[in-house]
């Protein structure tokens, strides 16, 4: 498959929602046309999709440092694929659901863009164009939040605007920061660089600051304990399914940029265990408040909201383990999460339609009026608990399998604890809704609630929930492709060289610019052909795609020390384009993982 | 040049953190402005040759010169060039930070006619549920206290 079919990707959100601007005001025309962009993203996505591929296409054609490349590996394509899933169906509920006069205020072109700026922060190998693909999607964001222009929705909104914007200037200043210290901005440079840098043990001073400062940017986003607490404020006051396209979406990017720079970049050398040490806490911290902001508060809306809190605490305790199982844990259960907590979003709007309120003190009984859609909604609540049948079981699995085989003991307990705390908090919300008794109705009420009881929901909110939960339960009993996948996403963000071989080329990586300055001294490296030198090369191709094993053995050897240190052809185009990086090879670069007792 | 950098953003964050938290939405806003100008000095602040252990091989004066060119500048008169890339950067977060602006002033203009206030202490912060009209401030009444 052509690799530049990956900006795609980008582009069908981008031009639809260029297309629905003059069209804004035909409505029908607008829905076929998002309904349409997404479902072939879907469809591309998943075509593209491969475990052991990764696709890599650079923008212009600029060689990898300069030009800004896009990956779509088996991280990112899982990634966009669910995110593009999400999206159509909270299209199709909006259909029916948002008023005709807020769907014409420029929703459709909103949720397009929305979309360019997801999938483009998925698929962007380049710092600060994830700054920009940030923008994209934040500035969408804002529009859909204050959509309808509610008073409670203005006055919450200034919560998420104000806090987003602090968090880009914050990341302007970190993408500068590392421009300063490291002279690139292409991921897959910086984790060449860092892994180099930790090898020798000379990581510039200031480069956990500047990584705390990122963790600070996309932590906020997550909704990661210190600063969760927008997110049950914000989220609940939009329209129904522009909360479940938040709730599923938004949060995940934050989720997965944790997910995709650490591992690669940052955790590295001497600031690798205090990252992960930081991490650790704020997702352990983060399942607790989420259980019990979801056993505590009394609106369904607010309720749902903090399982996506408990959600990202999962996923960013499978990142700090760091081991390939618990990431791949990590993937599948942020994909999985977007699907299903859209899913609970969808089916809270169904549930509202009948109610007239997200209350749950006013809900119960619902089962005898509406057993199907009650069927419905236990089904998404058990897959967001994880309940073995269901999709949400292997993620946590898998994270709390190889957290405690790496020694995690207590957090995993503090995760299992979440686990089982979360099936109450599940169980609480579905009685409260259908199980339970008929609520206390005032009389003059009665006729209100009965009125709304028989109120018919529209068709597009139940067949965007069946579609959800289908794809929820696919995942469930047939996880084998999905499982593969995330398997191979945790073993790519555990072995940086392969990201950094499959984005700068299978010649850039090893190649420094200048033969290394001790090996000059020596005399014996600097020819370029050394083809008779006695000692045991290793190909070169291994040391490019496998640069991180030799260090079990041999821990961080000065390359100038070891005999066998590949010298380097010296091409003129390596020294052009490679001019301002340290000059030793690729060497061992010891990955926290491997390094725990 | 460095100090009148790092003091003019200094400057920057310390009005806009002290703006940022005020009561007024003006101000928080005018906060935000400033705390992107600050971000954008600090990156110009950023800016010439990298924080790395440059004695392995290269020397000081090629990595003066901007990356684009390479190690070896082609022209001589080239060799003074700044490197573009920061302020590539930096002319991008203008842009959006301008976008940023202009939404959120419209944002204080709809606030304003809708709420009537722009202090934070007086939007009110009523229960978060778009769908009921009447918010349910009386204490619940369990079944036996109807009728």
């Amino acid at each position: 498959m052509n690799p530049s079919f990956v900006i795609l990707l980008v582009i069908i959100p981008a031009l639809a929602g260029l297309a629905c601007v003059p069209l804004v005001n035909r409505l029908g025309v607008c829905r076929i046309i998002g309904a349409l962009g997404f479902a072939l993203n879907l469809v591309l996505a998943l075509s593209l999709l491969s475990p052991d591929r990764a696709l890599v296409t650079q923008l212009g054609g600029w060689a990898a440092p300069y030009g800004i490349s896009l990956v779509f590996d088996a991280m990112s394509g899982v990634m966009v694929a669910a995110a593009s899933l999400v999206a159509l169906a909270c299209l199709v509920h909006a259909a029916g659901s948002l008023p005709d006069p807020a769907e014409r205020r420029y929703f459709h072109p909103l949720v397009n863009f929305m979309m360019a700026g997801v999938n483009l922060s998925f698929l962007t190998g380049d710092l600060f164009n994830l700054f920009v693909a940030f923008e994209v999607m934040l500035m969408a964001s804002y529009g859909l939040l204050v959509l309808g222009r509610g008073k409670a929705q203005l006055a919450q909104a200034y919560k998420y605007v104000l806090l987003n914007l602090v968090a880009s200037a914050v990341f302007v200043i970190a993408a500068g920061m590392v421009y300063g210290l490291l002279g690139t901005l292409n991921l897959a440079d910086m984790a060449r660089i860092t892994a180099e840098l930790a090898a020798r043990d000379a990581l510039p001073a200031g480069f956990t600051a500047v990584a705390v400062l990122l963790l600070f940017v996309f932590t906020l986003k997550a909704g990661v304990f210190p600063l969760w607490f927008w997110l049950p404020d914000t989220y609940p006051t939009c329209p129904i399914a522009i909360t479940a396209l938040f709730g599923g979406v938004l949060t995940k990017v934050g989720g997965y940029a944790v997910a995709r720079l650490f591992p690669l970049v940052f955790l590295v050398g001497d600031a690798g265990p205090v990252l992960q040490q930081i991490i650790l806490v704020g997702a352990v911290l983060t399942m607790a408040v989420g259980v019990f902001g979801a056993l505590a508060f009394r609106t369904l809306r607010r309720s749902l909201a903090m399982f996506i809190i408990i959600g990202v605490g999962y996923a960013l305790f499978g990142v700090a383990v760091a081991q390939p199982g618990a990431i791949a844990g990590s993937v599948f259960y942020m994909a999985q999460s977007m699907v299903v907590m859209a899913a609970a979003f969808l089916a809270c709007g169904l549930i509202e339609t009948h109610l007239t309120t997200d209350d749950l003190r006013d809900g119960g009984a619902l089962q005898k009026t509406h057993p199907w859609l009650g069927v419905l909604f236990l089904v998404v609540l058990l897959s967001i608990a994880g309940l073995p049948p269901t999709s949400g079981f292997y993620g946590k699995f898998a994270i709390i399998r190889d957290a405690l085989g790496a020694g995690f003991t207590w957090t995993a307990t503090v995760a299992i604890l979440a686990g089982a705390l979360s099936i109450l908090a599940v169980l609480r919300i579905w009685c409260s809704t259908f199980w339970g008794p008929e609520p206390a109705v005032l009389p003059r009420d009665a006729d209100a609630r009965a009125a709304a009881l028989a109120r018919v929901p529209s068709a597009s909110g139940y067949a965007a929930l069946v579609l959800l939960i289908t794809a929820s339960l696919g995942l469930g009993f047939l996880p084998q492709g999905m499982v593969s996948l995330a398997q191979s996403a945790g073993r790519q963000a555990t072995t940086p060289g392969a990201y950094v071989a499959a984005v700068m080329g299978p010649v850039a990586p090893a190649v420094p610019a200048v033969p290394v300055k001790p090996a000059k001294a020596t005399g014996t490296h600097a020819a370029p052909a050394d083809a008779s030198h006695d000692a045991p090369q290793p190909p070169k191709a291994h040391l490019e795609t496998h640069p991180k094993r030799p260090a079990r053995t041999a821990p961080t050897p000065a390359p100038a020390a070891d005999p066998a240190a590949p010298t380097v052809p010296a091409s003129p185009a390596a020294e052009e384009f490679h001019v301002r990086l340290p000059a030793t090879p690729l060497a061992a670069a010891p990955h926290p993982a491997e390094h725990r007792p | 040049m460095t100090f009148v950098m790092a003091v003019c953003v200094a400057a920057c964050v310390g009005v806009s953190v002290y703006l940022l938290l005020g009561r007024d939405l003006k101000g928080v806003a005018m906060g935000v402005f400033l705390l992107g100008h600050g971000a954008n000095l600090s990156i110009m602040a950023m800016s010439g040759s990298p924080v790395l252990p440059h004695d392995k091989g290269l020397s000081p004066s090629n990595l003066k010169a901007a990356p684009v060119l390479g190690k070896h500048v082609p022209d001589p008169a080239l060799a003074g060039m700044v490197d573009p890339l920061p302020q590539a950067l930096v002319l991008t977060a203008i842009v959006i930070g301008f976008a940023v602006m202009g939404f959120l002033l419209t944002l204080l203009i709809i606030t304003n006619r809708s709420t009537g206030t722009l202090v934070v202490d007086r939007l009110a912060d009523e229960p978060v549920c778009t769908t009921r009209t009447d918010t349910r401030s009386e204490p619940f009444q369990p079944a036996g206290a109807l009728s």
